[in-house]
């Protein structure tokens, strides 16, 4: 080791290199684009069409309930956790006289596979863009037939893969991220 | 040649049993009742008179297949259910010479031992079905009918049934439903009528035609009989022709008069004198006969060597005018309106060859719905209960066999070769 | 068919077979092991081979051949896995797709269907049906309370064509159209007015026929079941009850299994909701200031013990119904007998049991049990004393059935008109009640006007003109039953209840056996009962004057008769009633309260807030059927299993479970606990029961014909069983009508009253009497009618019976709003009524 190179190390010592290094780090940071979303505050994702998020119930172009009830979503469901009691009703409320009593989804249980997407038979039932599913209690872990045929705030035309503006409702029981899909902008990495 | 069927025919008042009876009618019965019954089934035996409703089985043989026990009833059905389109033989001889169906029914009913027969008849022959009403009361009144007929010990007593119009009851088991009462469908077979039929007692079922030709065999022997036309099926033949020709009509002639002979000579050629295209030489279930099979002789033997059959002997011609797809869709939608249901070909096979007719037809054919037809006609052919299905298909695959690039210029053009 | 079995060797796919001559092909492959699809084949019915699923190839036939319609020849060669015998197969379903719906999503059957099954086994896996579809409705449309269809599914098999007329005989179901519109269903889609037993919907391959009341509840594979036996009538029909979530959701009869095969009654098939309704008792109930008041086991028990010292002997009297186990029927004897000293015990209000023990001797019971096919191998049946077509509907089934496919004779004696009549050869309207004149004209005529060896003293100044006249009916019918009797080699006598209403016909039946014994005739009688489990209870010895397996005991005791008049007199002061509604079921109902409010202790055990359950000091809750296991003895003698499906409602307990607690009490060793325990018991205590097998509940048997022998109880070797005579009955000499009573084709006993569904299906009380009295009273079906009796009076609909004796009135005995039994007064003739049109 030769004297040089302590004069080198003493130098740097004097002048704050390192500390001029790593501050330019930080300060550089600071001062370029941001990649992290700023969610929930001011951003949100937006997820593409084929994601599996919360299901959702749908309905035809006169308004009638798609699900007729058979089942075969509870069936090929590999955690049951999906749960349907069938019922006659033939005022018009579904596309068939058998709509469904109940139709209910354990979310706690459903690992968002999207079989009963594909056991459906009229399509009734779709894995939606819906994620954010954390609550304060634990009864809202069990979705009812009721909740999920309001439509999702993400419409189905609407292309996804994008970062919406959106603001964060905090209310006593509850929270909320408010996107708004007219602000999008595409992510970048 | 001398008429024996339609002989009558022309004149006046024929169907009256004293102007029948002045012919020389009812002379066969009273020789006949001299006969033993064995006697006269050995004679319509030899005298090789084959079955003219269709299948063309021998008749003697038919009668000779019942039980001769003489404690079990027996009848005799007649099938008057005329219902193939193009045939109307059957109709000639019921509305103008009614009198002889009843005496050959007698002869027959006397030859198997059945005290009772059955004249199944269409529901639509009103008309007949009165004539052979009063004709079997005119016989009952002369002796030639009811008890003890002509001193001879043999009673025997004769009813009208009238159909309500399914084609299916031309079947003969279908018809024996229809008389007891039942859907008419067609029963399992076997037991055969002859051991099981009407009312699961012994039964023959033989068409108009056939039994009319029994008292001419009675007369004059088997042998003249079975000198007329070819060797294997003799006897006179009734030709219902119709169609595209100047003379359309009843045409009695010995069996085995040829197409041409038929057409040409005797219907006096095509109608104005346009080419002839396709002859169904046998009721619509008989496939076509086309210009190059014109000599074939019209006997069941030599048509079903052409790969086709006698049937009833209804002739229909067509011309060049005619549009096969057309035809193949009419003959189609006959078969599948008069399917009784029962069995799955049948029923839902037919009505589907009809849909995909009726879109080529109307300019909305698909590619590959003559494959389609094809492989229907398949599935359906020799699997369904009774030969209404394969009647249905052998139509249509003669059809497609033939002109099947008619159909396929059909579909590709939306419209049609021939016009 | 008695000369030689003529045996015919067979190929199938080249495995040689040799089966029965004129065995179908379909059967003699299905022994070889080999699989053919079918639609329209029925092993009972008759093969109609309309549905070409079975086609197979036989070698040196062009065509293929219907195996469900074609009999084997010896030599023949049988293909049934060729190309073209699949490629036939899936053709079939392609052309039963075609005009199929196909919303199985939609549908109940999915998931069950034979038609789904089969595509997915044989189909074409790809459609090329691209035409429009024939559509016979847009919707659904009921064809009785119970039955909806939907024609679109049809796939045209006929079977519910054919089980209706063959197997049930209603003959209400026929075919609308022609080909592809051809509809099976009621006559012009108008409502069906027929047993509503739902046979059409069980035998229905495809959704085409369907359940009303289970109509969109679930799926088939939400369904958990269990194979049990249906609680209602003496038949024993096995099926299987399955649940949703605790609901019993219905009940479906298997195919093959059981002696009723595939065919249920509408009790069977719709009654047995009542398990899960909402009026079941759900926990103990103890009288506290004149009302009954919920309370705990412990508190009931106690109660119980407070007030019932042990061996309280002759004051104690107890009643078991008919519809508990065998298992259960037989701790409650060991409980009265053993534990309170009492021989008082009984197994029906409804009987004397005098009557019942003479009923048991004549119809040989306790020589064994006799198979009702056993019966119907014979040359003549009798059917006496039994309303079959009403009581045991699927008894009159089998009758019909196999009555319509063999050479045999059926005489049905009966004073109403019933289904079965139909199917018989011969049938005798004679005045209710004249069963014992009817069959003593018989005997009489058999022998040529004398009496025979056997019937000596009994009928030795008998005149067979009397005994005509005294039934009520003409002499060439008896003479013509004679002869059919005369001529048969083997005869059975189904014997059934009205016996027991007038028992004077007991010694009779049994007078009439001996006697054609006696003249070399191979004699079955079989009783056709009532109560899912009658003959088990009185096997198992809950009757005053025997023990179980018809055992003497030490000393006979009261009957239910005898007990109230004790009580009534304050010579019986305690009564334990298991399931039994005696209140409601006892002839003179005003008497019957009067007593049992006499007592000092009633303890009820039921599963309802019964009539008799109301007037109680202790309220013990119970169970149905289908919570818990044991066996029950149909009327052949045939021991069966019945499976626990559900947890008993509440706070309630197994019926063995309750009667071994209240023992307990007592004696902690009261027991056994399990009911194969108590099953080991019974075998040793009654003989009868020593080689009952049970192992061939789950055997299925293709040609429907149980190996039956195993199952049915031997005889009893220590049976000691006397018949007593009864004076002959007399009735009122007012009234127009004589009033009898029985069970309701929809009802049976009280309990099938808390089933919706069955209350749905008769909404109001019928009295019936024959056409002719209607029209001469100016009456028509359907009017509202007082019947008016001596001590009661009531307004019911009327219907009217066209072939049924004329003078007679018949009201079932399962209406609450108007309780026939109290028409009925102890000590009095039988009752007659005057019926008169209601005006507003």
């Amino acid at each position: 080791m030769g004297d040089g190179f302590k004069i080198f190390e003493l130098v740097k010592k004097v002048l704050f290199t390192d500390f001029v290094k790593g501050l330019s780090i930080t300060l550089g940071y600071n001062v370029s684009r941001s990649i992290t979303h700023r969610y929930p505050d001011e951003e949100k994702w937006i997820p593409y069409r084929r994601f599996r998020g919360l299901h959702t119930l749908n309905k035809d172009e006169h308004g009638r309930e798609l699900c007729v009830a058979c089942e075969l979503c509870s069936k090929a469901c590999p955690t049951q956790c999906i749960t349907v009691i069938p019922m006659e009703d033939d005022t018009g409320r579904g596309i068939a006289d058998r709509v469904a009593k109940v139709w209910k989804v354990d979310l706690v249980r459903c690992l968002f596979c999207g079989y009963c997407e594909d056991a459906c038979p009229t399509r009734a039932v779709r894995l939606g863009r819906e994620y954010e599913l954390a609550c304060i209690d634990s009864r809202c872990n069990v979705r009812q037939r009721e909740e999920l045929l309001h439509p999702q705030p993400t419409p189905e035309a609407f292309e996804g893969g994008v970062v919406a503006r959106a603001t964060f409702i905090r209310k006593k029981r509850s929270i909320k991220v408010k996107a708004d899909l007219m602000n999008t902008k595409k992510r970048s990495i | 040649m001398e008429k024996v069927l339609l002989k009558n025919l022309g004149k006046p008042d024929s169907h009256r049993i004293e102007n029948y009876i002045a012919n020389g009618g009812y002379r066969a019965l009273e020789a006949a009742l001299k006969l033993k019954p064995d006697n006269i089934v050995q004679m319509v035996k030899d005298s090789g008179l084959r079955g003219r409703g269709g299948a063309g089985f021998s008749t003697g043989l038919k009668w000779s297949f019942i039980p001769k026990d003489p404690t079990i009833p027996k009848y005799l059905c007649c099938n008057a259910d005329e219902g193939e389109p193009g045939t109307f033989k059957d109709r000639g001889i019921i509305d103008n010479d009614p009198h002889l169906l009843v005496e050959g029914m007698a002869i027959a009913s006397y030859a198997i031992g059945a005290a009772n027969s059955y004249i199944y008849i269409r529901g639509e022959f009103a008309f007949g079905a009165d004539r052979l009403e009063a004709a079997i009361k005119e016989a009952t009144e002369k002796g030639y009918l009811g008890n003890n007929i002509q001193g001879s010990g043999f009673s025997h007593n004769m009813y009208v049934h009238k159909g309500f119009g399914a084609y299916i009851c031309g079947e003969e088991t279908a018809l024996l439903e229809s008389i007891e009462g039942y859907r008419g469908q067609p029963r399992k077979k076997p037991p055969f009528p002859a051991l099981s039929g009407l009312y699961a007692k012994p039964t023959v079922i033989n068409n108009v035609e056939t039994l009319a030709c029994i008292p001419a065999i009675i007369e004059k022997g088997p042998k003249w009989f079975s000198s007329m036309g070819p060797e294997k099926s003799p006897g006179p033949k009734i030709y219902c022709v119709s169609g595209h020709v100047k003379k359309p009509g009843l045409y009695e002639l010995p069996m085995g008069t040829t197409v041409r002979d038929l057409i040409f000579n005797h219907c006096g050629g095509m109608l104005k004198n346009r080419e002839l295209k396709a002859v169904i030489p046998g009721g619509v279930s008989a496939p076509m006969l086309t210009t190059r099979d014109l000599d074939t002789p019209l006997d069941f033997d030599s048509l079903a060597a052409k790969g086709s059959m006698l049937g009833s002997g209804a002739v229909i011609v067509m011309d060049e005018s005619t549009c096969m797809v057309k035809m193949a869709l009419i003959i189609n939608r006959f078969f599948s309106h008069e399917s009784c249901g029962k069995c799955t070909p049948c029923r839902d096979g037919t009505p589907w060859l009809t849909n995909i007719l009726k879109r080529i037809e109307g300019g909305q054919g698909r590619q590959g719905d003559v494959e389609l037809l094809e492989s229907l006609c398949t599935n359906i052919f020799g699997r369904t209960f009774c030969p209404l299905g394969d009647g249905a298909v052998m139509a249509l695959r003669g059809a497609l066999k033939n002109f099947r690039d008619e159909f396929q210029y059909h579909i590709d053009h939306k419209k049609c070769m021939a016009s | 068919m008695h000369g030689v079995i003529i045996m015919a060797t067979v190929k199938i796919n080249g495995k040689e077979i040799t089966v029965q001559d004129n065995t179908l092909i379909l059967d003699a492959a299905r022994d070889a092991g080999f699989e053919i699809p079918t639609f329209c084949y029925q092993a009972d019915l008759m093969g109609i081979g309309s549905c070409r699923m079975c086609l197979v190839e036989i070698e040196g036939q062009k065509k293929l051949q219907p195996s469900c319609i074609t009999p084997v020849l010896h030599g023949m060669s049988i293909n049934t896995e060729t190309p073209t015998v699949i490629s036939a197969r899936a053709s079939m379903l392609e052309f039963l797709l075609a005009n199929h719906a196909l919303d199985c999503p939609v549908c109940d059957k999915g998931g069950e269907c034979e038609l789904q099954d089969m595509v997915y086994k044989y189909g074409p896996h790809k459609g090329r049906h691209a035409e429009k579809k024939f559509k016979f409705q847009e919707k659904d449309y009921a064809l009785s309370p119970v039955i909806i269809k939907n024609s679109n599914r049809c796939v045209q098999c006929q079977k519910c064509v054919r089980v209706c007329a063959e197997v049930v005989g209603a003959n209400v179901l026929g075919a609308l159209g022609r080909g592809d519109h051809q509809e099976e269903t009621s006559f012009f889609r108008h409502f069906l007015d027929c047993d509503q037993d739902g046979n059409c919907i069980e035998v229905c391959p495809v959704g085409c026929f369907m359940r009303l009341p289970y109509r969109y509840r679930t799926r088939p594979w939400d369904l958990k079941g269990a194979d049990t036996v249906c609680p209602y009538c003496g038949t024993g029909c096995r099926m299987v009850i399955e649940h949703r979530d605790g609901v019993l959701i219905r009940s479906k009869a298997q195919l093959g299994v059981g002696l009723n095969s595939e065919t249920l009654c509408a009790r069977g098939r719709f009654g047995c909701d009542f398990a899960s309704s909402t009026e079941r008792l759900k926990t103990p109930l103890i009288r506290r200031g004149g009302s009954l008041e919920p309370a705990s086991w412990e508190e009931a028990l106690g109660y119980i013990k407070e007030h019932i010292p042990v061996n309280i002997g002759n004051k104690m009297g107890g009643i078991a119904s008919p519809r508990l186990t065998n298992e259960e029927l037989y701790l409650f004897q060991k409980l009265l007998r053993d534990i309170f000293g009492s021989p008082n015990l009984d197994s029906t209000a409804r009987w004397e049991p005098e009557a019942t023990e003479g009923f048991i001797k004549a119809t040989g019971m306790d020589e064994g049990g006799v198979s009702v096919f056993d019966c119907m191998e014979s040359d003549s049946v009798l059917v006496i004393g039994s309303h079959l077509s009403d009581e045991n509907p699927v008894t009159d089934y089998i009758v019909r059935r196999i009555k319509n496919t063999r050479r045999m004779s059926l005489i049905i004696a009966s004073p109403r008109e019933m289904k079965l009549d139909s199917s018989a050869t011969i049938k005798l309207r004679h005045s209710p009640g004249r069963e014992a004149a009817v069959l003593d004209a018989i005997a009489l005529a058999v022998n040529a006007g004398k009496p025979s060896p056997a019937e000596g003293a009994a009928l030795k100044d008998a005149k067979i003109e009397d005994l005509i006249a005294s039934a009520g009916v003409t002499k060439g019918a008896v003479e013509q039953i004679a002869q059919r009797l005369l001529a048969a080699n083997s005869i059975a006598i189904i014997a059934g209840m009205e016996f027991l209403r007038h028992p004077e016909g007991i010694p009779e039946l049994g007078l009439l056996k001996e006697a054609l014994k006696s003249s070399g005739k191979k004699v079955l009688v079989m009783p056709a009962l009532d109560r899912a489990n009658q003959r088990g209870a009185w096997e198992m010895g809950v009757h005053p004057a025997f023990g179980p397996g018809y055992g003497p005991v030490k000393d006979k005791g009261l009957g239910c008769a005898g007990m109230l008049e004790a009580a009534n007199r304050g010579d019986l002061d305690m009564m334990y009633i298991a399931g039994a509604d005696v209140a409601a079921m006892h002839p003179d109902e005003e008497f019957t309260r009067k007593a049992l409010l006499k007592l000092k202790l009633l303890v009820v055990q039921d599963i309802f807030l019964s009539e008799t359950a109301k007037l109680a000091h202790v309220v013990l809750p119970g169970s149905s059927f289908a919570e818990k296991e044991g066996t029950f003895t149909n009327q052949e003698g045939r021991a069966q299993i019945i499976r626990k499906l559900l947890p008993p409602p509440g706070k309630a307990k197994r019926d063995l479970d309750v009667i071994r607690a209240v023992g307990e009490v007592y004696d902690p060793s009261f027991g056994p606990k399990m009911p194969v325990l108590v099953l080991d018991e019974i075998r040793n205590a009654a003989g009868m029961y020593a080689h009952v097998s049970l192992a061939f509940n789950n055997k299925r048997n293709t040609e429907n014909k149980l190996d039956n022998r195993h199952a049915l109880v031997q005889g009893s070797a220590t049976s000691a069983l006397s018949v007593t005579r009864f004076s002959a009955a007399t009735t009122e000499p007012e009234g127009r009508f004589h009033l009898t009573t029985g069970n309701h084709l929809f009802h049976s006993g009280r309990f099938s009253r808390r089933s919706g569904t069955l209350l749905g299906l008769l909404s109001a009380a019928v009295v019936e009497i024959s056409e002719k009295d209607a029209a001469s009273l100016n009456l028509k079906s359907g009017d509202k009618v007082k019947v008016k009796g001596r001590h009661y009076e009531a307004i019911l609909s009327l219907k009217t019976k066209k072939g049924s004796k004329e003078g007679v009135a018949f009201i079932a005995e399962n209406y609450d709003d108007v309780p026939v039994n109290r028409f009925f007064k102890k000590g009095e003739p039988a009752p007659r009524v005057d019926i008169t049109k209601v005006t507003y």
